[in-house]
């Protein structure tokens, strides 16, 4: 078997927030058509690693989507290859549900240009695939948390692209809801795509194909997810308080 | 011929001591003369108090008891000043307020500030025997409660200028503070009288400031125009300095304008007042900042306001009368 | 509280923004006829006067023009309004937020101190004309608020850089009417607000600013639904966030400034436009900028035709109208909400 090409490539990367080094120079491969997700202790540059990686924070060191820099790529190139789900911020509480997923299709809409046929099938069916669609004449304001996280998870699928970037994507999700999540997931994966997560919940982490553990600015572990080293990694980063076991075989972190 | 207790003085020695007692007497009256003219009036105000003390009432309505003529004297407003220094006072002052202007020598004075917020503690500093302000001013209290007296006058109108005057010349002791007063009112009679009673009757449109605020007959200077004989088209109803529509002034059509230099320029820009008729034929009279400075303060200049007002109606609405 | 605000949203019934927009140009257009019916005499009917040149030279050359310039003031003024709250996806946002008001009252307070000054200094002041002395400052103050936040990138540092300016200028203007109290009694007029002085020429200027203005917000207007969710969300989605905060900011300084060059400082009309249109109808922000410059066209427009009325002929200020005015309706839609939220189960 081949090995597998690498979709976000990150070399010796260093990133600050305000005036502090939060990421000390990370060197990191990330394979296409996988999912990968990020682990780490709180404030160990989970989420400042995933916004390096998206392009969003200015950087030192290179990032290479599908071997191309970062930096080279248009705006708007950048945006069609890649999308991004941030954690909840803003309120954008007047917009409709179907007005936010459309959101997701600015990158492939010149300027001024009212929504395409393209467009309305993409958005329908983002919707269709987190199960928002029977709503998407309800306002931002008027959704519960959950219903609101996936209504932005739609956003971010309307945009199509070969690459989703993930930060806590299950925020105020309840358990069926990660159950979809997780199958939405593995079936983009199926269909070639790459998606990269940053989940504090390390069980929900577990399910992934790759893991890489950051702690304190470095990549100190990146391996499968199913594999030895990796649980001992884990373990370790987590200073013991972790412990990873099996469970209808499937892997599960329990804390000690 | 005194005799003492015993009876048994010689009529030799009661003579010694009455001339003793003369000579006793006449140094004692040499030495009262002295300090009766070296001293200041303060020895013969102490002995004859009750009849030279000033008890002023001022436009509070509060008493203040002056008990000589004050020598120190600090104003803060513009107009008092004016008055002491035409009751021929002005080298009593000490102190004026910032925008105390006029005559030119209280320019050479300490300045204490604005006359609504003064300086309190170069106020105190000077020492002064009486502090006339304004009644608006926060200051009032604070100066009394530091044991200043404080007469406070604000005139507003004519009949202000004229009480106003009285009242200062009692704080100043000034034997005919009237005289100043009839002086003033003579010469706006006279100013008056100077109009040619073809021109008397023309209406007068009086802009004091961007808004447009106009004077109307309720204010100081309507008063003063009403006392020329123009009419005002702005009524008394509408009080002392209403801010109006522009729009009246181009339905009233006055036959004079008047306005200060500064809120004066391209009136003709203003929507719909390029066809006025006063602007059209030029009938309009731009007072400069030191003339506008004294038709708006009632005080003692009121005659050359008068003056000032008269001489532009004669000039620049000659055969436009109505 | 999400109950209860959900409630009240469903209460607001969903119309679509272009019967609200039909709503205003009606009012509008209402307005403007009553506008011509109100002088200096209070309501008089102008029909029956229309042969009468004098009646008709107030008609076309000072009315008209006033009432319509009201509108396209508080237009630029709800577009200003509409554009601040959007960048700083802040409720509380108003046009005059980076300083532009305080600018404009620091310029018309210099011009008006200097008219007095010096001849030569009062050429100048005449040239440039008190709206346009009041323009530069407008302008100036938001130039200002933009070198001291370096740039437009972080709306934080914007905030607080506007603030600042707002606050040093507003010093230096007392320190000008204290060196030159003369200037007083005009500087409160412009403080307080007025259409007094707006003729053809000013309508045809805010026209011109007001046009341009709107084009380019609503062409933001997808840009800023996307910011609504977040500057990341936004960025991510290759959206060219600092030239289209360029180009906003310069509109809101340049709608900001020409209202308040020609109408003076008028308070309320920018902050209170968009939540007006939000509280009747739901939309996305490319139609609200255009419904908040109508809606802000009939507050002033209202506002003005009162201010000439109640007191003719003098003028009450427009500014306490439209406070007035709008802030009770406000007051009101808070009391109702509160109201069905004390109802709901």
């Amino acid at each position: 078997m081949n090995a597998p090409q690498v979709a976000l490539e990150a070399r010796v990367v260093r990133a600050e927030l305000g005036r502090k080094e939060i990421l000390h120079g990370v060197d990191l491969r990330l394979p296409a058509g996988r999912w990968s997700s990020i682990v780490g202790p709180n404030g160990a540059g989970k989420s400042t690693l995933l916004r390096v990686l998206a392009g969003l924070l200015a950087h030192s060191g290179e990032v290479l989507l599908h071997g191309e820099p970062l930096r080279a790529l248009a705006a708007r190139s950048r945006a069609r290859q890649l999308s991004w789900l941030g954690q909840n911020e803003g309120a954008g509480d007047d917009l409709t549900v179907y007005d936010v997923a459309m959101l997701g299709r600015l990158p492939h809409q010149a300027w001024l240009a009212s929504p395409s046929a393209a467009d309305r099938a993409a958005v329908e069916r983002a919707l269709r695939q987190t199960h928002a669609w029977d709503w998407r004449e309800r306002p931002l304001g008027q959704l519960s948390g959950g219903e609101r996280q996936r209504v932005l998870l739609a956003r971010a699928l309307a945009v199509e692209a070969e690459v989703l970037l993930m930060d806590e994507p299950l925020a105020n999700l309840d358990p069926p809801h990660q159950a979809d999540w997780l199958a939405l997931v593995r079936e983009l994966v199926r269909s070639g795509k790459t998606v990269v997560s940053v989940l504090h919940e390390v069980t929900l982490a577990l399910q992934a194909d790759e893991m890489v553990i950051v702690d304190a600015g470095r990549v100190v572990h990146q391996g499968s997810c199913g594999d030895g080293a990796t649980h001992r990694a884990l373990r370790e980063v987590f200073h013991g308080r972790l412990n990873v076991a099996s469970l209808d075989g499937q892997w599960v972190a329990l804390p000690q | 011929m005194n005799t003492d207790l015993t009876g048994r003085r010689s009529r030799k020695s009661s003579q010694k001591s009455q001339k003793k007692l003369q000579i006793f007497l006449a140094v004692l009256l040499r030495v009262l003369r002295v300090f009766a003219t070296s001293a200041s009036l303060n020895l013969a105000c102490a002995i004859a108090a009750p009849a030279q003390a000033a008890q002023v009432t001022d436009d509070r309505g509060v008493t203040v008891t002056l008990p000589q003529a004050p020598r120190r004297i600090v104003t803060l407003l513009p107009s008092l000043t004016e008055v002491v220094c035409a009751l021929g006072r002005c080298d009593r002052l000490v102190g004026v307020d910032r925008y105390s202007d006029y005559p030119a020598t209280v320019l050479a004075l300490p300045q204490l500030g604005g006359g609504l917020d003064p300086n309190i503690e170069g106020v105190v500093a000077l020492r002064p025997d009486v502090v006339l302000m304004a009644t608006s001013s926060r200051a009032v209290q604070r100066l009394e409660s530091l044991g200043i007296k404080v007469v406070a006058l604000e005139p507003h109108n004519a009949a202000d200028v004229q009480r106003v005057i009285a009242r200062i010349g009692e704080v100043l002791g000034v034997p005919d503070a009237q005289r100043l007063w009839r002086e003033i009112d003579g010469g706006v009679n006279a100013a008056a009288a100077s109009i040619p009673p073809a021109v008397r009757n023309t209406r007068v449109y009086f802009e004091v400031g961007r808004g447009p605020y106009a004077a109307g007959e309720a204010s100081f200077i309507g008063e003063t125009l009403a006392r020329l004989g123009v009419k005002n088209i702005v009524p008394r109803s509408e009080g002392p300095f209403p801010k109006i529509n522009p729009e009246f002034v181009v339905r009233a059509d006055p036959d004079l304008i008047m306005i200060s230099q500064n809120a004066a320029p391209q009136l003709e820009q203003r929507p719909g007042w390029a066809s006025l008729r006063a602007l059209r034929e030029g009938r309009l009279c731009v007072f400069s900042p030191e003339d506008s400075a004294v038709l708006v303060r009632p005080g003692p200049r009121m005659a050359q306001a008068a003056r000032l007002i008269a001489q532009c109606i004669t000039r620049k609405s000659a055969g436009s009368a109505r | 509280m999400s109950a209860a605000i959900s409630v009240s949203i469903s209460g607001r019934a969903r119309r679509p923004g272009w019967l609200l927009a039909v709503g205003l140009l009606v009012l509008a257009a209402a307005l403007l006829l009553l506008g011509m019916d109100v002088g200096s005499r209070g309501f008089e009917d102008m029909w029956r006067s229309r042969n009468d040149p004098v009646a008709s030279q107030i008609l076309w050359d000072i009315r008209v023009p006033r009432t319509l310039g009201a509108w396209l003031s508080g237009a630029l003024l709800g577009l200003a309004g509409a554009i601040a709250q959007g960048l700083f996806r802040n409720p509380l946002a108003d046009p005059y937020l980076l300083g532009s008001a305080s600018g404009a009252a620091l310029g018309l307070a210099i011009a008006l101190a200097l008219l007095g000054a010096s001849p030569f200094a009062g050429e100048w002041v005449l040239r440039v004309g008190f709206t346009g002395a009041a323009f530069a400052g407008a302008v100036v103050g938001v130039l200002l608020t933009l070198v001291l936040a370096q740039g437009v990138q972080h709306t934080m540092r914007l905030l607080l850089a506007g603030v600042i300016v707002g606050v040093v200028l507003g010093a230096a203007r007392d320190l000008v009417t204290l060196a030159a109290p003369e200037t007083l009694q005009g500087l409160q007029a412009f403080m307080l607000g007025s259409t007094g002085y707006v003729g053809w020429n000013a309508c045809a200027i805010m026209s011109a600013v007001l046009a341009p203005g709107l084009v380019v917000a609503w062409a933001t207007g997808r840009g800023l639904d996307a910011l609504a969710l977040g500057e990341s969300t936004a960025a991510s989605l290759g959206l060219p966030l600092h030239a289209m905060r360029v180009a906003l900011v310069a509109v809101l300084a340049l709608a900001t400034g020409a209202a308040v060059a020609q109408t003076g400082l008028i308070a309320f009309v920018g902050l209170a436009s968009p939540h007006l249109v939000r509280s009747a109808v739901r939309t996305t922000h490319g139609a609200l900028v255009f419904l908040s410059a109508l809606m802000g066209g009939v507050l002033l427009m209202a506002a003005d035709v009162l201010a000439r009325w109640l007191v003719a002929p003098q003028e009450l200020p427009v500014g306490v109208l439209t406070a007035v005015l709008g802030g009770s309706y406000l007051l009101w839609l808070m009391y109702r909400r509160s109201g069905v939220a004390r109802r709901a189960p």
